[in-house]
């Protein structure tokens, strides 16, 4: 089985053919300062950049839905300074790499901003280039990491794990009084931001957590952290991961025969986590959300029925974080006559909205808005407990 | 104590999902000397069309696991025919052209059942047995009997078949085997169609463990792959033993090292590689090309 391969003249041509593409690409990119992305006509330019396949895709779709909404809203409306909103959706795969990528990509395209992502890891890598390349970013990430990062670009449409997990923490441990408390969450951006959060929070209560166990984003086996988990028989456990690795610790916590509840941030409030635990094993999870229903208020009801008049689902919080967050950029261009890079930034910054998730007032970082409240999953829905 | 059989318990019934996939790469491998980059997306397919048969199409589970087989060994076969005029000509061709279907089969995937994925329901709906403070799901002991069962049955068709033995011999020798008249090209497909069966009936028995979606061939595969390394590729019972000591390892570092379990796994792995080049079993090293 000898197999001898030389290089052939077509191999040669193409690898200097592919040397001369890259030489290429790498002259136009720094030529691509775009400080100041769009025209003065013509449409506006808004990227949409998420998870739109793989195991995040579920957040990347209703992030795209719910700023799609805004969006169409508004162009019914006219537009801005008679300029229709031109919305453009690319998936990073939830990888960073790939988000990076996109990112340069955006700006070479001359996009003015950019909505997206729901995955801190992404948003966290992303951001150096959209600082440096003016392009303001609000995004469905809640990692403190997004907040340390300190960029004048960046934007949260919701809460940070603090708020979600301080909140859950003095639920857990002041109402409920529990003292015996798991955490199990995963080594990922989210993961680790949950993870510091949620056990600053109980530590300044006065609890220490019973077992603290971490896995990894791709995991799919939780038998070992689980099986230490029963061990310590915790009351409630803390999950810090997403949608469906939350749901498939659950699913397996109940085969293991851990009876007790779970307790977690925004991911477990969602169908898509629900399904995947199955509905008798999610039952009694206690989730921090600033958005735990379609009732919660007349604006919400009046989201919901839009968003399901053209979806034809029902909406849940990540939908209602992008409508909030592209609502207040639409809002910022409006009020700047559709300022671009620092100053689009800035009209940002000074634009107070009232949105399905409260009262947003963004500070210097990046932050517009601080509370959440407790709900409890009863017969597959989140109810309010209060 | 209790932790450590806890483990076990749970590495055994991946482990036993892993020893299948592995079962699949040797077998193409024994065969035709090549590696099957496209299996661990043929196990996707297998797990995507279990599923479907089993919540969309409600069949029962044992009938939608036959029904993905047949349809996942279809695949094997078209997968085969398209690759066989490279056979024994461009070697480095057929096995770019394995890896070009594996995402041709992930884009089909989603095409089909979209983006987002579906956890499947356990089919048994016993409680988990509790011996002695360790919980054994009733699954687990499925998903392990099943696999056992299909270890025995690829062994006696190997050794005691007509066909199984003119595999043998093409595994041996193809143009000897050639020269005594069987069919090399038939032997092949038969490879190819047996191997994409195991991987459909790791893919449909890992459903309900895991998570389906089109990203399932990547943490099967890459694994899977590795059992057959450490047991030795191309050995029927290396890849059996190689699963189960991946699948235990894995669950193990798991527990011991939590977020760099992955890390620990290949670390070891590659440690057994370096002590051990040929895999535990195995006769020879995978030729280079």
């Amino acid at each position: 089985m000898s197999r001898i391969s030389q290089p052939s003249a077509p191999r040669t041509l193409l690898a200097a053919a592919i040397a001369v593409a890259a030489a290429l690409t790498a002259c136009s990119a720094p030529g691509d300062s775009g400080k100041s992305g769009g025209s003065s006509s013509g449409p506006i330019k808004i990227a949409v950049i998420d998870a739109r396949s793989g195991q995040l895709s579920s957040l990347g779709n209703w992030e795209y839905k719910g700023a799609k909404l805004a969006v169409d809203e508004w162009n019914k409306k006219g537009g801005i300074n008679g300029r229709k909103i031109q919305l453009k959706s690319f998936d990073d795969q939830g990888d960073p790499t790939t988000g990076t990528n996109l990112a340069r990509k955006i700006s070479s395209e001359k996009y003015i901003a950019m909505i997206g992502t729901s995955e801190s890891a992404v948003t966290i890598a992303m951001a150096p280039v959209l600082k440096q390349e003016g392009i303001p970013n609000i995004t469905s990430g809640q990692s403190d990491g997004l907040v340390a990062l300190k960029s004048d670009f960046l934007f949260l449409n919701g809460p940070t794990s603090t708020t979600y997990d301080s909140t859950l923490a003095k639920y857990l441990v002041q109402d409920k009084g529990y003292k015996k408390i798991a955490m199990i969450t995963n080594n990922g951006s989210y993961g680790t931001g949950e993870h510091d959060a949620f056990s600053k929070a109980v530590k300044d209560l006065g609890v220490t957590p019973v077992s603290d166990q971490v896995v990894t984003t791709d995991q799919k086996d939780f038998s070992a952290a689980l099986t230490k988990i029963r061990a310590n028989k915790p009351q409630v456990v803390f999950i810090g991961s997403e949608e469906v690795e939350a749901g498939l610790i659950v699913k397996q916590a109940r085969d293991l025969g851990i009876a007790a509840p779970f307790a977690g941030a925004a991911p477990q409030g969602t169908p898509v986590f629900i399904d995947t635990a199955g509905k008798a094993a999610a039952e009694g999870t206690i989730v921090s959300s600033p958005y735990l229903s379609n009732d919660v208020s007349p604006a919400a009801r009046k989201f919901a029925a839009a968003y399901k008049a053209a979806y034809g689902e029902d909406a849940e919080l990540h939908g209602a974080k992008a409508y909030d967050g592209t609502s207040i950029l639409l809002t910022a261009l409006k009020n700047s006559n559709v300022a671009t890079g620092k100053k689009l930034a800035d009209a940002i910054r000074s634009t107070t909205y009232d949105g399905l998730l409260g009262q947003f007032q963004y500070g210097t970082n990046g932050v517009g808005i601080t509370k959440t409240s407790i709900g409890v999953i009863k017969s597959g829905a989140l109810v309010e407990q209060k | 104590m209790q932790d450590t059989l806890q483990t076990l318990v749970s590495g055994l019934s991946l482990g036993a999902v892993y020893a299948l996939v592995a079962m699949g790469f040797s077998l193409v491998y024994r065969t035709m000397g090549l590696v099957n980059f496209a299996h661990a997306d043929i196990a996707m397919i297998g797990a995507y069309a279990a599923s479907t048969f089993y919540l969309t199409a409600k069949l029962p589970f044992a009938v939608a696991m036959v029904t993905a087989i047949v349809v996942t060994g279809a695949i094997g076969l078209v997968i085969e025919r398209v690759l066989r005029p490279l056979e024994n000509k461009d070697f480095d061709l057929m096995l770019i052209g394995t890896i070009g279907f594996g995402i041709v089969l992930q884009a089909v995937a989603i095409l089909i059942w979209g983006t987002t994925g579906r956890a499947v329901p356990s089919p048994l709906h016993a409680a988990p047995l509790d011996i002695f403070g360790i919980r054994v799901r009733t699954y687990d002991l499925l998903v392990m009997a099943v696999a056992a069962i299909a270890v025995v049955a690829l062994a006696f068709f190997l050794s005691r078949t007509k066909r199984g033995a003119a595999m043998q011999a093409v595994a041996m020798d193809h143009e000897a085997a050639t020269a005594v008249g069987i069919n090399v090209g038939r032997s092949n497909a038969l490879a190819f169609a047996i191997g994409a069966g195991l991987a459909a009936l790791a893919g449909g028995l890992v459903g309900p463990m895991l998570y389906v979606d089109a990203s399932l061939g990547g943490a099967l595969g890459i694994k899977g792959f590795a059992a057959a390394m450490l047991g030795g590729f191309g050995s029927i019972q290396g890849a059996v033993v190689g699963g189960v000591a991946i699948g235990v390892l894995d669950s193990y570092a798991a527990g011991h090292f939590q977020g760099y379990s992955v890390l620990v796994t290949f670390l070891v792995f590659t440690v057994a590689i370096m002590i051990r080049p040929t895999g535990i079993f195995g006769e020879r090293t995978v030729s280079r090309a």
